[in-house]
C-alpha cells in the first residue's frame, strides 16, 4: 500500500511537472485538406447562401471598434455575410492562432504580421488567393507595390496586406526648445543625428545620473534601428536565396559600431538594463528626445501629452534607408466560405475600409489614393504624416523568410549583453552568433 | 503511512465516487498530456503538417543544443539556491509564527500574502526595488554612502529574482511547517524543560527530528516549484521575443513550441526536465527513509 501511494505520487508529482511545461499541447492531428478540395473550393461559383466568418487579429481594443464599424460597412451591401471579429493581445493572438490551426478548427480570416507569414504559407495552412486575383487583374494597381511585394510567392499571393509600416525618426519639440537644438531637417545625415542626441543628453541635476537621453530604442529586433543603420553604411541584413547572414560584413560592423559608440561613448542612449526602469519606452516616458519608431506608435504618444513631430531616417554613407514592414490577412485553406472570405478580404483594401484605418491612426493604409487623402493626412493628431509615405521612397523590406523567428532571436538573444552594457567586444560576439544564425537558416533551407 | 482508518463497505464506494472528478481530471488531462508529451518528444511537429516520426534525434541534439544547456545549468543553480532558501528561511518564520501573541492572525497573512497575489503584479514592484537608477534599495544604499548596484544585471540576476521566488514562496512554506509544529505534542517541550533543556536544545533535540516529515513533503514540492519557475523570472528578466537574461528550462520550452514552432523539440525538453526532477525524487524518497521521522 505504501509503495503504491508512493508510486502514485511519483506520478503526479510528475504530470504536475509537465502540465506546467509543455502548456496542454494539443492531441489532435492536424486536419490536412487535400490541394483538389482545396482548389475546388477556391474556384467553385459564389455561393448565394449564408456566410458566418470568425476573423481574429492581434491589436488594441479602440482596434476592434473600428474594425466593428468596417465589418458594419461591408455587411450594408453583403446583408448574407456575417462577419464576428476577434481582438487579442500580440503575444495571445499567435498562440490562440497555432493552437485552433492544429485543432483543425482555424478562423476563417486572420491577422498576419509580413515576417511570419510564410512560416505559415510553407507549411499548407492558407488558401491560395492567385485565382481570386487573376479574376480580378486591376484590383491591387493602387495598393503600394512595396507592401505587396512580402506576400508574393512563386505559386501566387496567399495573403494581401491591410496597412503598412515605415520607420521614421520622432521628437519631442518641448525637449529641443528647452535645450535650444534646431528641429532635425529632412536632409540630415547619421553625423547629425549623432550630434543632436549628443547635445540634447543632459543631467540636469548634476548628480552624475543623466535625466534625458538624446535617443532611445528597442535594439532586440532589427525593425526600429539596427537594420536601418547597417543599410544606410552600405550592409545588408540576410542574403536574397536566405542562406547567410550579412551582419558581419565590413559595412555593417562599422554600423554596429555607430550604435554601440551612441550608447557607450556618447552616452546618448540609454542601455536595455537603464531603459528596462521606464519601462522599456524612455521616448513615452518624457526621458528620451527622440526615438525611431513607426506610425502605431503615434496614438499612444499623443496620449502620453508629449508635444512631438516625425522628420526622415537620417542618411548613412551609403545614403538613406528605413524598414517597411506591413500586416495583412489571410484565409484559412480550410474555410468552409472561401468565396465570402474572399469578398470581406477585398473590402478591406477598398476606399471605405482603408479610410476608416487611415482615422484609427495606427497605420499607413496599403491604398495609394487614401494614403494621400485627407484621412490619413489630416488625422485629428496633427504631426507630419507625409514623412511615412514618403520614407517608401527608400523603405527596403524587413526581411521575410520561414523561420525568421529562431534566426532574430539567435541575433537578438546574442547582442542583448552588448545592449546590457554587460559585454564589450562588438567584434567577438558577432563571430560568434553569425554562424549559429546561418546554422538555423541551414535548417530551413536544407 | 500505514495509520489512518481503513474503508469499509459502502465507504468504498463512496470514496470513489468522490474521488471520480478528481481522478477522471487527472487521466484525462494530466496523463493525456504526459504520454502526448511523451510521444510527440520523438517526432518532428510544426503544429500544421502531420508530426514527422524522429527517434530519439531531439534527445540527442539536446546534448548539443548550447542555450539548451545553458538553460539546465540555470535552472540547477536556481534550484540550489532556492530549495534550500525557501525551507530553511520559512521553517524559521514558522517557529516564529508559532507561538500565541495579540495579532498573530495578521502576521500569518501578511507573510501568505504573495502566495495569493497575482506573480506578475508584485515583479512590477519588484522590478521598482531593483532598478538600478531609480530603484528603492539603491536608494536606501546611497543614503549610507555605498555605490548603487545593478540588482538585475546578468551577474547579479540570479541571486536577485532568486530572492524573490523566496520571498513569493515563504507563506507556502510557513503554512506547511505550522501545521507539523502544531502536531508535536506539548509534553516533549514540558517535560524537556524540567530536565532543564534550552531553547535551542529543544529546537534541534525535539522540534527539528519530529518536524522531518513536514521538512520533506517541504523540500519536495519546492524542488518541483523550482524546476518550474517562470513568471517572476520572466517578469524581471525578460527580453524581446521571449528571451530572458537568464533563461531557464521553461523558457526554452516556451520558445521552442510557440516561438520556434519546434513541438517535438520542445516536448523532449520538458520530458528531459520530467526526468530530472524524477531522478531527484527517487534520491529525496531514499533520503526519506533514512532521515525521516514518523511517528
Amino acid at each position: 500500500m505504501k509503495r503504491l501511494a508512493l508510486f502514485f505520487a511519483l506520478v503526479l508529482v510528475l504530470s504536475m511537472v509537465l502540465n506546467a511545461c509543455a502548456g496542454g499541447p494539443q492531441t489532435t492531428a492536424p486536419t490536412q485538406p487535400s490541394p483538389t478540395t482545396a482548389q475546388a473550393e477556391a474556384t467553385a461559383p459564389v455561393s448565394t447562401g449564408k456566410a458566418e466568418l470568425r476573423m481574429m487579429m492581434w491589436g488594441a481594443p479602440e482596434e476592434l471598434a473600428i474594425w466593428k464599424q468596417i465589418v458594419a460597412d461591408f455587411q450594408a451591401n453583403n446583408p448574407e455575410i456575417t462577419v464576428n471579429v476577434e481582438v487579442s493581445e500580440w503575444e495571445a493572438y499567435w498562440t490562440k492562432l497555432k493552437t485552433l490551426l492544429a485543432a483543425g478548427t482555424p478562423p476563417d480570416i486572420f491577422a498576419i504580421d509580413a515576417p511570419y507569414y510564410l512560416d505559415y504559407q510553407t507549411r499548407g495552412v492558407l488558401l491560395n488567393l492567385q485565382p481570386y486575383l487573376d479574376a480580378e487583374p486591376n484590383l491591387l494597381d493602387d495598393v503600394y507595390p512595396q507592401t505587396l511585394k512580402a506576400y508574393q510567392t512563386p505559386e501566387g499571393y496567399f495573403g494581401l496586406p491591410r496597412d503598412f509600416q515605415t520607420i521614421v525618426v520622432f521628437y519631442n519639440k518641448d525637449m529641443f526648445d528647452a535645450a535650444g537644438v534646431p528641429y532635425p531637417s529632412p536632409d540630415w545625415t547619421y553625423d547629425d543625428f549623432r550630434a543632436t542626441a549628443k547635445a540634447l543628453t543632459l543631467d540636469k541635476d548634476k548628480d552624475g545620473v543623466i535625466d534625458q537621453y538624446g535617443y532611445a530604442t528597442d535594439l532586440w529586433d532589427m525593425e526600429l534601428f539596427w537594420s536601418e543603420v547597417i543599410w544606410a553604411f552600405g550592409g545588408d541584413i540576410i542574403s536574397p536565396d536566405h542562406t547567410q547572414t550579412l551582419i558581419g560584413s565590413p559595412e555593417a560592423r562599422k554600423a554596429w559600431r555607430f550604435i554601440y559608440d551612441m550608447m557607450f561613448v556618447d552616452k546618448s542612449m540609454p542601455d536595455t538594463t537603464t531603459a528596462a526602469q521606464y519601462g522599456g519606452d524612455l521616448f513615452q516616458a518624457g526621458k528620451a528626445a527622440m526615438t525611431t519608431i513607426g506610425h502605431w506608435a503615434v496614438p499612444g504618444y499623443a496620449e502620453a501629452g508629449l508635444n512631438f513631430d516625425v522628420v526622415q531616417m537620417p542618411a548613412g554613407p551609403a545614403g538613406r534607408a528605413t524598414s517597411v514592414n506591413s500586416a495583412g490577412f489571410v484565409i484559412a485553406k480550410n474555410t468552409k466560405y472561401p468565396d465570402a472570405a474572399w469578398k470581406f478580404l477585398k473590402f478591406v483594401i477598398s476606399t471605405p475600409a482603408q479610410t476608416r484605418l487611415a482615422e484609427l491612426g495606427f497605420a499607413c493604409p496599403v491604398l495609394k489614393s487614401v494614403a494621400e487623402s485627407p484621412a490619413f493626412l489630416d488625422q485629428p493628431i496633427k504631426i507630419n504624416h507625409k514623412v511615412f509615405l514618403d520614407s517608401l521612397e527608400f523603405a527596403r523590406m524587413k526581411p521575410v523568410f520561414k523561420g525568421y523567428d529562431e534566426w532574430a532571436s539567435v541575433i537578438g538573444d546574442g547582442m542583448a549583453p552588448i545592449w546590457a552594457g554587460e559585454e564589450a567586444d562588438l567584434d567577438a560576439v558577432l563571430d560568434e552568433i553569425i554562424p549559429q544564425a546561418d546554422d538555423v537558416l541551414k535548417q530551413y533551407n536544407p | 503511512m500505514e495509520s489512518g482508518i481503513r474503508p469499509l463497505g459502502r465507504e468504498k464506494i463512496w470514496l470513489w465516487i468522490l474521488l471520480a472528478p478528481t481522478l477522471f481530471g487527472l487521466v484525462f488531462s494530466a496523463f493525456g498530456a504526459l504520454l502526448a508529451t511523451l510521444g510527440l518528444s520523438f517526432t518532428e511537429w510544426d503544429l500544421f503538417t502531420p508530426p514527422k516520426w524522429v527517434g530519439l534525434n531531439n534527445y540527442i541534439m539536446l546534448f548539443t543544443d548550447k542555450r539548451f544547456l545553458r538553460a539546465l545549468t540555470n535552472t540547477a543553480q536556481f534550484a540550489a539556491l532556492y530549495v534550500p532558501g525557501v525551507v530553511i528561511i520559512s521553517l524559521f518564520v514558522a517557529v516564529l509564527m508559532n507561538r500565541s501573541i495579540r495579532g498573530i492572525s495578521l502576521y500569518r497573512t501578511m507573510y501568505y500574502l504573495p502566495v495569493v497575489t497575482s506573480a506578475v503584479a508584485t515583479a512590477l514592484v519588484w522590478n521598482l526595488i531593483y532598478g538600478k537608477d531609480t530603484g528603492v534599495l539603491n536608494y536606501i544604499l546611497k543614503q549610507f554612502g555605498l555605490q548603487p548596484v545593478c540588482w538585475l544585471c546578468t551577474d547579479r540576476a540570479m541571486l536577485s529574482v532568486v530572492i524573490v521566488n523566496i520571498w513569493g514562496a515563504i507563506g507556502e512554506g510557513m503554512i506547511i511547517f505550522l501545521a507539523g509544529l502544531t502536531a508535536i505534542p506539548r509534553e516533549y517541550y514540558e517535560a524537556s524543560e524540567m530536565d532543564g533543556a534550552n531553547r535551542f536544545q529543544q529546537f534541534f533535540r525535539i522540534t527539528l527530528p519530529l518536524i522531518t516529515p513536514s521538512i520533506f513533503f517541504q523540500t519536495l514540492i519546492s524542488t518541483i516549484n523550482a524546476f518550474q519557475a517562470f513568471d517572476y523570472i520572466y517578469m524581471l528578466t525578460r527580453r524581446g521575443q521571449g528571451d530572458s537574461s537568464i533563461p531557464v528550462v521553461v523558457f526554452s520550452i516556451y520558445r521552442n513550441a510557440w516561438h520556434f514552432n519546434k513541438y517535438g523539440v520542445a516536448s523532449a525538453q520538458a520530458i528531459e526536465l520530467t526526468l530530472i526532477v524524477a531522478a531527484l525524487m527517487v534520491i529525496y524518497l531514499w533520503a526519506e527513509k533514512r532521515f525521516v521521522v514518523y511517528e
